[in-house]
């Protein structure tokens, strides 16, 4: 056979390659990307890779998904390997069995595999965390291990082994003499697999793992929905590159190491090799633990904390320090995507959060279903004496009483478009039907906005719960279905600031930022009316931390720690005492920022549709997202 | 086959670990699938989960599904058979390098990579960038079924390259050459010679392409722009978005249903095999 490589099959290895490597080549330039957001190149820096040192969000996530890989993979090892030996000396019937139910891990879906990991742990009680994902992760390992040294273990011929036992070896000390030798190769073959399966695993721990606890991954998802931050980018860099370093001085070494070897073969020393293998490995395994134990990742555990479960982007970082600093509660801070998904989260476990920052109609919601606790307005004093009375007036649309809510933002939801592209003076939600703008209209990924903005459109009531009005609306979803480029939420921001779009639903708070990042765009509330909310933080029934739950509410209530907040994520405050700081008149003036009695008037409140509503909108919704 | 253990019940004594890892962890989960996806809130037993795939949603969501991963499998079999060929002609020299090659990349977050191709994809991203600045025209695939193929071949095309390179490579090069020697050309050789010894290494190859793809949701929610519903996405928003937890492990008993048609054709394969 000609052994030399044709140009045509060069070629093709170099597209494969190009393929295969044109993602990461794309993230290690984002690496230096000066602008935060990805669809700008704002000019090359080092900025994320200095910031990475004080992350400890990211580094924790990163010592987390370390320590879960490498003892996954100890002992999925242990446990596979032993199996495997075992297995051979099996029945053929019973052997086969015992791979069909092995093999039901790595064939089953992923998602299936975590959710019913996520059910056995739900109903043994078992706190999810660090040891539910282990678990997890040791269970699809085990798979990938035997997978490797199964086959191997069938070729080994057990006569020396006989050989040894009859002359007297114990059976442990002949295995090791005779078997694991042959064996070791594939052993460490398995091992790196299912290391590296459990590094880059996102589904079964995303359903695995419960409140403040992070991987890489589950980090990473929680990110994507709103734009990754660049330290994340920087700290993938890192580990690509140390990788693939460690990869090439290993390739050389298994050169160098087999020379060696058979020097020492001829020198009648077998062992020597094998050292040097077992020497790499737990070197490794140090430098992996202690790495991790520098971060500080798993194992430290303060007596007070206090579990936050806010929505993405919604608080500058620097509060949650200047509070940990302050009063020494450590502040394990988790964010949501949608209302939806937060109720989902707190139903399936009351106690995983102390304190939640839903909007209004999920806090009817979580009111109705007596899942939160009344506030002791005495430990929060704060809060009656800044945040102004017309919000707690608001407020009792969803709240009756004012017992259960302390109001945190507020806003509007309405069309943020580019004056580039639109030339039309936008007044009306109708622009978001019109078929000149197909694959320019970005929607909410959100079941009541995506909604709000149909019925608006119609005339209808915003919390309608009459099945015709719901139709109509999901008919009006569907007809636009085709002309809307994505559902998404908090990524309306990047695509917009990008140009990648013409037109979105965003809220009120998204617009001062993305004004600044592309003042072609302009928000707009449409003359039919739209939504106004509030969003409050409350704490849950079975809050395990309530005392410090409420101290954390009193001091975002502070006058300068709101102001501090609304010039990071520039969401409306309902803090009249900032308002009052703001020193940028064109802000403190805003209309978008702080609309007028008149607009305001058009706008409605969500109020909770209850069960049967739900029920209608998740279909509705369900049907309008299968319309493509 | 050995006689490692003259004494089964020792045999038995070594396995237990794993025997107990695996009837708790593997086999208890499966039956509370079971048990949820039959059984509604009061615990009465029930099939309405399971009958809900008949729903046009969820009908529409799995039909999909089905046509992407299998697009995305033939995709991914045509790309790595050829370039299992190239990679296992020179074995001699690349024998390491080659998995490093193609396992290097997943040490760089699945999700990244995935999050990356969006940069790549969007219609003003980089490829387009590319494009405009050669004057050709631009593509627009971003949030599109054609963007999730493109994430599904790209995530788990080493997943078949890896098997069919192992099986190509344990080919006895006398064989080829016995065939060629009796007169067969090298589409002949190929299509009756390397081909069916490869069988084994394409359907594994095909496994684990196809049961990942069918199910992710994670590769269409990023580059199907939240626009288009897979029966993975259906799955994961009855847990997380409207805990439904009833009907969500209720059509996951459906999608099992694939998995179990798929061991049985790989059992069947490896008996022919043997």
């Amino acid at each position: 056979m000609n052994n030399k490589i044709r140009p045509a099959e060069k070629i093709y290895m170099a597209i494969i390659f190009l393929f295969m490597y044109a993602p990461i080549v794309t993230l290690i330039v984002l690496s230096f990307n000066k602008s935060k957001s990805r669809a700008k190149w704002g000019g090359f820096t080092f900025q994320w890779y200095l910031n990475l040192v004080h992350d400890s969000e990211v580094l924790n996530a990163m010592a987390n998904t370390l320590i879960i890989a490498l003892i996954a993979t100890i002992v999925s090892t242990l446990i596979g390997t032993a199996a495997s030996v075992a297995l051979t000396g099996m029945k053929r019937r019973t052997r086969s069995l015992i791979m069909g139910v092995t093999n039901i891990p790595m064939i089953n879906a992923d998602i299936v595999t975590g959710i019913s990991l996520m059910l056995l742990f739900k109903i043994l009680h078992f706190d999810a965390g660090f040891v539910t994902v282990l678990i997890a992760h040791i269970t699809f390992n085990i798979p990938y291990v035997m997978l490797s040294v199964l086959p191997r273990m069938k070729t080994i011929s057990p006569a020396v082994y006989e050989a040894a036992l009859d002359l007297g070896a114990e059976p442990f000390f002949a295995f090791r003499k005779t078997i694991l030798p042959d064996l070791t190769p594939a052993i460490i073959s398995g091992a790196l697999m299912a290391f590296t399966m459990s590094i880059d695993d996102f589904i079964i721990t995303y359903f695995t793992k419960g409140s403040g606890f992070d991987t890489l991954s589950t980090k990473i998802y929680s990110e994507v929905k709103r734009g990754i931050r660049p330290e994340i980018y920087a700290l993938s860099a890192i580990i690509f590159v140390v990788v693939l370093v460690l990869l090439l001085l290993s390739d050389r070494m298994k050169v160098r190491g087999s020379k060696i070897a058979d020097r020492a073969r001829n020198a009648g020393n077998v062992k020597l090799k094998r050292i040097g293998i077992a020497v790499a490995i737990s070197a490794a395994s140090i430098a992996i633990i202690l790495m991790a134990l520098a971060f500080g990742g798993v194992f430290t555990k303060k007596s007070t904390q206090v579990f936050v479960y806010n929505a993405g982007e919604y608080i500058d970082p620097e509060v949650i320090e200047l509070f940990q600093e302050e009063t020494g509660i450590e502040v394990v801070y988790d964010e949501f995507e949608s209302n939806e998904i937060m109720y989902a989260k707190v139903a399936a476990d009351g106690a995983a959060y102390d304190i939640l920052c839903p909007s209004d109609y999920m806090i009817a919601k979580l009111i109705d279903n007596d899942m939160l606790m009344k506030l002791d307005w005495s430990a929060i004093p704060n809060a009656k004496k800044y945040i102004g009375e017309q919000y707690y007036q608001s407020a009792t649309a969803f709240d009756p009483a004012n017992e259960y809510a302390v109001p945190y933002c507020w806003g509007t939801v309405g069309i943020l478009y580019n004056k580039e592209m639109v030339q039309e003076p936008v007044t009306s939600w109708n622009v978001l039907w019109d078929p000149k703008y197909r694959g320019e209209i970005l929607m909410q990924d959100s079941i009541r906005d995506a909604f709000m903005v149909a019925l608006a459109r119609r005339g209808y009531s915003i919390n309608s719960t009459d099945p015709a009005e719901i139709d109509t609306a999901t008919q009006d979803l569907i007809e636009q279905a085709p002309l809307v480029q994505a559902y998404v939420i908090d990524q309306v921001r990047d695509k917009m600031i990008g140009d990648e779009a013409a037109l979105g639903v965003i809220y009120s708070g998204e617009a001062i930022y993305t004004k600044r990042e592309n003042e072609n765009l302009e928000y707009v509330i449409p003359d039919e009316g739209s939504n106004v909310w509030i969003d409050g933080w409350c704490v849950t029934r079975e809050a395990r931390n309530a005392d410090n739950a409420l101290k954390w509410i009193d001091f975002l209530c502070r006058p300068e720690i709101a102001l501090m907040n609304f010039e990071y994520i520039t969401y409306s405050t309902p803090n009249i005492a900032a308002q009052e700081m703001i020193e940028d008149e064109d802000i403190r003036n805003s209309k978008v920022a702080f609309p007028d009695d008149e607009t305001l008037s058009r706008c409605d409140t969500y109020i909770s549709l209850g069960e049967e509503g739900d029920r209608l909108y998740n279909e509705a919704w369900k049907k309008v997202k299968s319309a493509n | 086959m050995s006689k490692m253990f003259r004494d089964r019940r020792k045999a038995g004594a070594v396995a237990s670990p794993y025997f107990a890892w695996a009837l708790i962890f593997i086999l208890v989960p499966l039956a509370m699938i079971l048990w949820y996806g039959l059984t509604d809130d009061s615990g009465a037993f029930t099939l309405v989960h399971i009958a809900a795939i008949a729903q046009p949603e969820h009908m529409k969501a799995l039909l999909l599904a089905l046509e992407l991963a299998i697009i995305s499998t033939v995709i991914c079999f045509l790309l790595a058979y050829p370039l299992g060929m190239i990679l296992a002609k020179n074995k001699m020299s690349s024998a390491g390098i080659i998995t490093t090659i193609f396992i290097l990349p997943m040490w760089m977050n699945f999700l990244l990579r995935t999050f990356s191709w969006m940069t790549l994809l969007e219609n003003h991203g980089v490829i387009n960038g590319v494009l405009e600045f050669l004057h050709l025209p631009t593509i627009h695939v971003i949030n599109t079924p054609g963007a999730i193929v493109i994430g599904m071949v790209y995530n788990f095309l080493p997943f078949m390259i890896m098997p069919i390179y192992n099986s190509l490579a344990k080919i006895d090069e006398n064989v080829i050459n016995a065939a060629r020697d009796l007169g067969a050309n090298s589409v002949q050789t190929f299509l009756r010679v390397t081909l069916p010894l490869t069988v084994p290494g394409i359907i594994s190859g095909v496994t684990m392409v196809f049961i990942p793809a069918l199910t992710t949701f994670a590769i269409s929610t990023m580059l199907g722009g939240s626009k288009i519903l897979l029966i993975g996405n259906v799955i994961e928003q009855e847990f997380t978005l409207t805990y439904d937890w009833h009907l969500g492990s209720g059509l996951s008993i459906v999608l099992m249903i694939f998995i179990v048609v798929n061991m049985i054709v790989s059992a069947i394969s490896e008996k022919k095999d043997e």
